[in-house]
């Protein structure tokens, strides 16, 4: 390699070629759905279009970091489940379970990650295996909690708030949120000895075992962020609905993997930025958006999504075969 | 048929991994019914020569002729379909399949589209008993069988392709003495055959035996190709080594006083890999491990650095037994040990990560306060190895992989000595890089010992060994063979007790049984 590609390399690492096509598919989007109505260009409509991402943005935040140890959290779906059911829960035991209503949703996540976190670092089972194995566990503990039913507790005014609210005018809170996640997140990547461990970890486990690094407890708290941030997730979309719903995540499984991939993480670990992930959000929103607003059967928005993601996935340049 | 003319000819072949340079301009031609024999160093570029030939890697430049045809092969199969087979040093095989699924594992003989058991099991009967085992019942499982034997099953694999040309990597290095001279009927008989065999090992009376032509490789490029028996052994190992490396090595301070151990094991033992090892290393010495490759030395530096599970017997640091359980154990203050692992790609660096990112690594818990990377704290730590081991790299924010083979090892050391560690084991660290930089290195080495580092050091290059060692420990199947000092040190003295045969010098232990 010459002088001068490394120099490039090392300017680009901020702009991966990955980060600037996902970019590029969003500007496609949007130019494409302003063919079909003029409403996709104006304000409001991006704006609610932020909002709506911004749900999935903290859930894929959470993914971002165990897709970057190379693991998968297959958790998602029951993980935000569990914890809007359980916030929503909460509120239910006074004034004092109002105020804990948000934490302990949180809370509950965090145990559910800690769960998947043990099963991978110390057991050595299969991140794939022991978190699809915690989703259908949470799933079951929650149907017995609630009897099959939509839970009839409803979320706090906090949670409402939250979702809902703008405390500046204009700039929905939830947005915010998601600004402030995502700022920490960015942080803990690139200024923190974590950070730095988790894409040692994602690059070569071995290597960063032999360097020292605790390794197996880095996984585990990995696993336990992205389950906290799922339940965070829950939390704020029972805010938004207002209650929790049986189903409520199952929709944000696909999406939230889909995001960190589009966004040129390596599903393989060990490489990747926030700005991808933060691009991956906002191209699945928009995608799922325009095809909500066309005038197709439902199986039909279905099938064009996966297509649009599996063609999307083949637009990134993949690494040559190391032969 | 031509005789005489090459049957197959490799021509200019160069090859890099990364800015790793692994072959340069190399070359090799074979012909029908002889044996070639590839001499070389472990990193000369043999088994990437042989690989390129098999199809397993492309080569980045460079011809190859088949029958006078130029010829390219894009995978195994089209390696093989040219009458290439190749037998491995690491085994192929699936263990979970018996020995006939195996054999023709990669072009089962099918009926109506079903894999014909009957043919498959008279292809693999036939394949070995060509390979001289006609003994192995072919619906055993590989599994089932000892090293050795599945070794001879491998061979048989590469015989059913019915092969012209027939590669053999190391293959005899797992086997016992009667089916290594079993192995060696039948590969004379298959270059009676007409068959073409490269001979690829490292035991020098295995190809006086057998070879009619060798190639000599070192540092990626062909050194001489000469007919077998016209060059004496001294000579074919000073092209091996090359002359540069009588004078590389620093020179060693005289006695050393007899001061307390740093390290001390009593008895260490693991599986049935390590046999009651005890030594001790001091303050301010070099001391080897010798023998032939894989007689574990390299269990043995893992076993220290606390990467093995159920270790028996004890091991004491400043004279206190202490317990070990991680690497980040072995790291910590008290402590203060390093392990330079031997793998670059895949124990010591992360190659997409940056040369910072790489360094600072193994110091995360010394360059961060509350959890946040301390920037000017690792600036400095950085700019201080940088300065130190002379690292080449243009920019510390480009990947590690692009750097050369010698600067990513002076990084993998350098990841390492920014922890300032008292004791310092190092996993054959000179495998495939220039030799300037070895010499860097081993004055390094000498450096740190001379400031009180204790060195603990593998290597598979007897010259290094006696350059740089003030003790060197012989191993032989997992236990200490040998203990050999100062003058001590000789080729000679390290090669009789590396293969365990008594020579002229007394021998301190009795084999142990």
């Amino acid at each position: 390699m010459t002088r001068a590609t490394e120099r490039k390399q090392g300017f680009m690492r901020s702009l991966d070629p990955a980060v600037l096509t996902a970019f590029g598919c969003i500007v496609l989007l949007l130019v494409l759905g302003s063919f079909y109505s003029r409403s996709f260009l104006s304000p409001e409509y991006l704006l609610q279009q932020l909002k709506v991402a911004s749900f999935l943005g903290i859930i894929a935040t959470g993914m971002m970091l165990v897709v970057l140890l190379g693991q998968i959290d297959l958790s998602v779906p029951w993980t935000v489940a569990t914890g809007a059911m359980m916030a929503c829960a909460a509120a239910a035991y006074g004034p004092l379970g109002t105020t804990l209503a948000i934490p302990f949703g949180i809370l509950c996540g965090i145990g559910i990650g800690l769960f998947n976190g043990v099963g991978v670092a110390y057991l050595r089972i299969p991140s794939m295996i022991v978190t699809l194995a915690t989703n259908a566990v949470a799933q079951g503990v929650m149907v017995v909690y609630t009897g099959g039913f939509s839970p009839q507790d409803s979320a706090t005014a906090a949670m409402r708030y939250l979702a809902t609210g703008a405390l500046i005018p204009g700039i929905p809170n939830v947005v915010f949120i998601w600004a402030l996640i995502g700022a920490a997140m960015v942080f803990l990547l690139r200024r923190t000895g974590f950070g730095r461990a988790v894409y040692g970890i994602g690059n070569r486990e071995r290597a960063a075992y032999l360097s020292g690094i605790n390794t197996r407890r880095i996984v585990m708290t990995a696993f336990a962020a992205s389950g906290g941030l799922s339940a965070f997730g829950g939390v704020l979309l029972a805010g938004y609905a207002s209650k929790a719903a049986q189903s409520m995540g199952d929709a944000y499984l696909l999406p939230a993997i889909a995001a960190v991939v589009l966004g040129g993480t390596s599903i393989l670990g060990g490489r990747g930025s926030y700005l991808g992930t933060v691009a991956g959000v906002i191209l699945i929103t928009l995608l799922q958006s325009i095809l909500s607003v066309t005038q197709m059967p439902e199986a039909g928005r279905q099938i064009i999504y996966g297509v649009v993601i599996i063609l999307m996935l083949l637009l990134y340049g993949r690494a040559p075969a190391s032969r | 048929m031509e005789n005489g003319g090459p049957l197959f000819r490799m021509e200019g072949i160069s090859k890099r991994y990364g800015g790793v340079r692994a072959l340069e301009n190399a070359g090799l031609s074979v012909r029908a019914g002889a044996i070639h024999a590839v001499l070389g160093e472990n990193g000369a570029g043999k088994s990437t020569l042989i690989k390129i030939m098999a199809g397993v890697v492309a080569a980045d430049e460079g011809q190859m002729t088949l029958d006078a045809q130029p010829v390219k092969f894009a995978s195994p199969a089209a390696a093989n379909a040219a009458g290439i087979a190749c037998v491995f040093q690491e085994l192929s095989l699936i263990p979970e399949l018996s020995v006939a699924d195996n054999i023709v594992i990669s072009n089962p003989p099918t009926r109506f589209g079903m894999i014909d058991r009957k043919a498959q099991r008279r292809i693999a009967e036939e394949a070995l008993a060509r390979a001289g085992a006609a003994d192995i019942h072919p619906l055993a499982l590989v599994k089932d069988l000892p090293l050795s034997r599945k070794q001879i099953v491998e061979i048989a694999k590469a015989l059913a392709r019915k092969p012209r040309i027939l590669i053999l990597d190391e293959a005899t290095s797992a086997l016992t003495a009667a089916d290594v001279s079993k192995v060696f009927a039948v590969l004379k008989r298959l270059r009676a055959e007409g068959l073409a065999l490269v001979y690829i090992s490292h035991r020098m009376n295995e190809i006086a035996e057998l070879a009619d032509d060798c190639t000599v490789f070192r540092n990626g490029s062909k050194v001489a190709s000469y007919a077998a028996g016209t060059r004496s052994d001294a000579e074919v190992i000073e092209m091996m080594i090359g002359r540069e490396y009588h004078s590389v090595y620093p020179p060693k301070p005289g006695r050393l006083a007899q001061i307390a151990p740093v390290l001390e094991t009593r008895n260490l033992s693991w599986a049935d890999r390590l046999h009651d090892i005890s030594f001790s290393l001091r303050s301010g010495e070099i001391v080897g491990l010798g023998g032939l490759d894989g007689q574990g030395q390299r269990d043995l530096l893992l076993a220290l650095f606390g990467v093995l599970r159920g270790l028996r017997g004890t091991v004491l640091v400043d004279g206190s037994p202490i317990s070990i359980g991680s690497p980040a154990q072995a790291r910590r203050h008290g402590i203060g040990m390093a392990l330079i692992p031997e793998d670059r790609k895949t124990e010591g660096l992360m190659q997409p990560m940056t040369v910072r990112d790489n360094l600072s690594l193994a110091s995360l818990d010394r360059l961060t306060r509350g959890g946040i990377i301390d920037r000017a704290k690792e600036e400095s730590a950085i700019n201080q190895m940088m300065t130190l081991l002379a690292i080449k790299a243009g920019n510390i924010d480009a990947p590690v992989g692009a750097l050369s083979g010698g600067n990513q090892q002076k990084v993998v050391i350098a990841k390492w000595l920014m922890r300032q560690p008292r004791i310092i084991l190092l996993n054959d660290p000179t495998r495939g890089i220039d030799v300037g930089t070895k010499q860097e290195i081993y004055l390094l080495l000498r450096r740190l010992a001379d400031e009180g580092a204790a060195i603990l050091f593998y290597s598979t290059d007897y010259a290094e060994l006696i350059g740089c060692c003030d003790r060197v420990l012989v191993l032989y199947d997992g236990t200490v063979k040998r203990e050999l000092a100062g003058a001590e040190i000789t080729e000679r003295a390290l090669i009789a007790s590396a293969l365990n045969i008594p020579s002229a010098e007394p021998t301190q232990r009795e084999p142990a049984q």
